[in-house]
């Protein structure tokens, strides 16, 4: 287990190596000079010498590399141009809107996808499989920002049941910071839902097939115990997995749903980034997706070990 | 009642196609009864009808079927599920995915017992642990805390026989119980089945393609051919007295020690037929060395004295 754990973070740190030498060079490449970018095309070029003598960016690239990652691995990414702060700061900020819609979003796509997946599974071809099948075609099919103005068109606009945009910390008001998040968190859940469902119920109709299942219907058990304990347990692996990665790529950015929001998440600052060629803003950001998309893939790895105990024994050689 | 399980004119469908016809069977109280033949001849779906486990898009018929003096054709679901649960113990023939891999046997072994009896957790694992004493295992409390397939293939059949005995079942289906294991594994829960039936008086359905083994543990004997027990009685009476020519090449076929060197082994041309099986006519009239124009017309039916036969002859 711990021996486990340990391997995964050592491959962790490579590939984190391997994204910042990546991430590095290729926003390195891209022409135009961040000094100029920063200072603006009014600037004399005495003034773009300066700064860029100041911000080092005259050293040979692999010496700035390495500045950049001693100053990384200090969790210092440098200052963000277009906002004058620090590019830390500017993530811990909006770290808790993207955390909290996704986590939102996610729990309302995973209460869903799992119960009409399993009834869909159970009661294969009965209205409900037809029904959570036309919820899946229409989840991948329909595209978010067009929900999103819908929601915010009905939901925001005629009924004024919700705010049409912003977002309220929890801490101020928790109420109306639920209320913030709950239309960008639905939207999102409708994104996701399709892929889970289908994912469930094709899980769920595998281990209804399994000889275990005839044991446990000869036993005579009750229905909760037979399709719960024995069905659903043996299908959690596989949605597992890709609710993982539906997480973990919800809190690296929901860039659409929060610019249709007005949301001030993670997603947002991608796209200032990327607009204004923040190029030290972009770079910190990637650094902290793929981490934190390391970091959810862990631990959803884990909790699999846990429901799949046979992994456990797997990795260490036992079997 | 002096009979475990009666089925009378049992019929299972698949569609429009039959795969068994016309078969009947009686288990006495206490007997092991043996249900013998080919692949694809039907032992296993029938077993599976009497404990209501048909595979998805199988359908079947009978006049009467009965097991443990409950009439199970005019049970409700809720009843038969009930009855069956706790009457009937079952024993598969794959010993890998009958007890749930994520499971560890402790959580798997006692839930019928605790279902049906209405037990504690406690008390099952107490039954548990001495069940798993009387199947042969030394240290009981250490397998209840292993997943499946941290046991070998005979360990984990020997606890699929300590999870059917649980609720003191009436009957025990074992189909093919011994098939996954090797000899010697074999030979220890064959005799572990000849003793729960002789202690207990649990009375067995077995299901083998091993004449060999059936004539060695069971009191009485059905031979099954494409869907239809074709001939039934003691073990006595049919190994000394074989009437269908089926079970006679059968018979036959078993290999035994005194064959001579370069003597061919016999066999029987053909294969089972898996259409045409709800035809009026004897179903192994094409590989029947006997057969006569009658043969795929029409068939009797002979019974004398507890041995049952359908031939013309």
């Amino acid at each position: 287990m711990l021996t486990y754990v340990l391997s995964r973070i050592k491959s962790s740190i490579v590939v984190l190596f391997v994204v910042s030498v990546i991430t590095f060079f290729v926003l390195m490449i891209i022409p135009g000079n961040p000094a100029q970018l920063i200072l603006g095309t009014d600037a004399t070029a005495e003034m773009v010498a300066d700064l860029t003598e100041s911000m080092g960016l005259n050293k040979p690239l692999y010496q700035q590399y390495l500045g950049w990652l001693l100053d990384l691995l200090k969790l210092d990414m440098g200052t963000s141009y277009v906002y004058g702060e620090e590019v830390t700061r500017l993530i811990i900020r909006s770290i808790p809107v993207t955390i909290s819609i996704s986590i939102f979003a996610m729990a309302i796509a995973v209460f869903i996808a799992f119960i009409f997946g399993t009834i869909a599974a159970i009661k294969k071809n009965s209205i409900i499989d037809y029904f959570s099948r036309s919820i899946m075609q229409l989840g991948v099919a329909i595209p978010s920002f067009w929900i999103g103005m819908v929601f915010i068109v009905y939901f925001g606009m005629k009924l004024r049941i919700f705010p049409v945009s912003g977002y309220v910390p929890i801490n101020e008001n928790f109420l109306n910071s639920l209320k913030s998040i709950i239309l960008p968190s639905v939207v999102l859940a409708i994104g996701e839902l399709g892929t889970l469902l289908r994912i469930v119920r094709s899980s769920m109709l595998d281990s209804l097939k399994q000889d275990y299942m005839d044991m446990a219907k000869v036993k005579g058990l009750s229905a909760g115990k037979i399709y719960i304990k024995y069905a659903l347990r043996g299908a959690l692996t596989a949605p597992l997995t890709i609710i993982g990665m539906q997480f973990a790529k919800l809190a690296g950015g929901t860039v659409v749903v929060e610019t249709i929001f007005a949301l001030p998440g993670l997603g947002r600052l991608v796209l200032t980034a990327v607009e204004h060629r923040d190029i030290i803003l972009l770079q910190g950001l990637v650094m902290f997706i793929t981490a934190s998309v390391i970091f959810i893939t862990l631990i959803v790895d884990i909790l699999i070990m846990f429901i799949n105990p046979r992994i456990k024994s797997f990795q260490q050689g036992e079997l | 009642m002096n009979e475990t399980v009666l089925v009378k004119n049992l019929h299972i469908k698949a569609g429009k196609n039959t795969l068994v016809s016309k078969t009947s069977l009686t288990i006495k109280k206490g007997e092991i009864f043996g249900l013998v033949g080919e692949s694809g001849s039907g032992k296993t779906i029938t077993a599976k009808a009497i404990i209501d486990l048909l595979p998805e898009g199988l359908t079947y018929t009978a006049d009467e079927i009965i097991t443990a003096g409950k009439n199970i054709l005019t049970a409700s679901r809720e009843e038969k599920k009930e009855h069956i649960g706790k009457n009937i113990g079952y024993i598969p023939q794959n010993t890998v995915f009958y007890l749930h891999p994520m499971i560890k046997i402790k959580n798997q072994i006692g839930d019928g017992y605790m279902y049906h009896m209405k037990k504690t957790k406690k008390e099952a694992l107490k039954r548990a642990e001495s069940l798993l004493i009387k199947v042969g295992f030394k240290s009981p409390k250490t397998v209840l805390n292993y997943y499946p397939w941290q046991l070998s293939g005979g360990m984990r059949q020997r606890c699929n026989i300590a999870m059917a005995l649980m609720n003191d079942p009436k009957l025990i289906i074992a189909d093919e119980p011994s098939t996954a294991l090797d000899t010697t594994v074999q030979k220890q829960v064959m005799e572990l089945f000849k003793t729960i039936n002789k202690s207990l008086g649990i009375s067995m359905l077995l299901i083998s393609h091993d004449l060999g083994l059936i004539k060695h543990y069971c009191h009485s004997i059905g031979v099954m051919y494409a869907g239809q027990i074709i001939e039934s009685g003691s073990r006595e009476e049919l190994f000394n007295n074989p009437k269908h020519p089926y079970t006679q090449l059968l018979m036959k076929i078993v290999p035994s020690l005194s064959i001579k060197k370069n003597e061919p082994l016999t066999e029987i041309p053909g294969y089972v037929p898996e259409k045409g099986r709800d035809s009026r006519g004897c179903l192994f009239v094409k590989r029947c060395p006997k057969a006569m124009e009658v043969c795929s017309q029409t068939v009797e039916e002979h019974e004398e004295k507890g041995h049952y036969y359908r031939c013309n002859l």
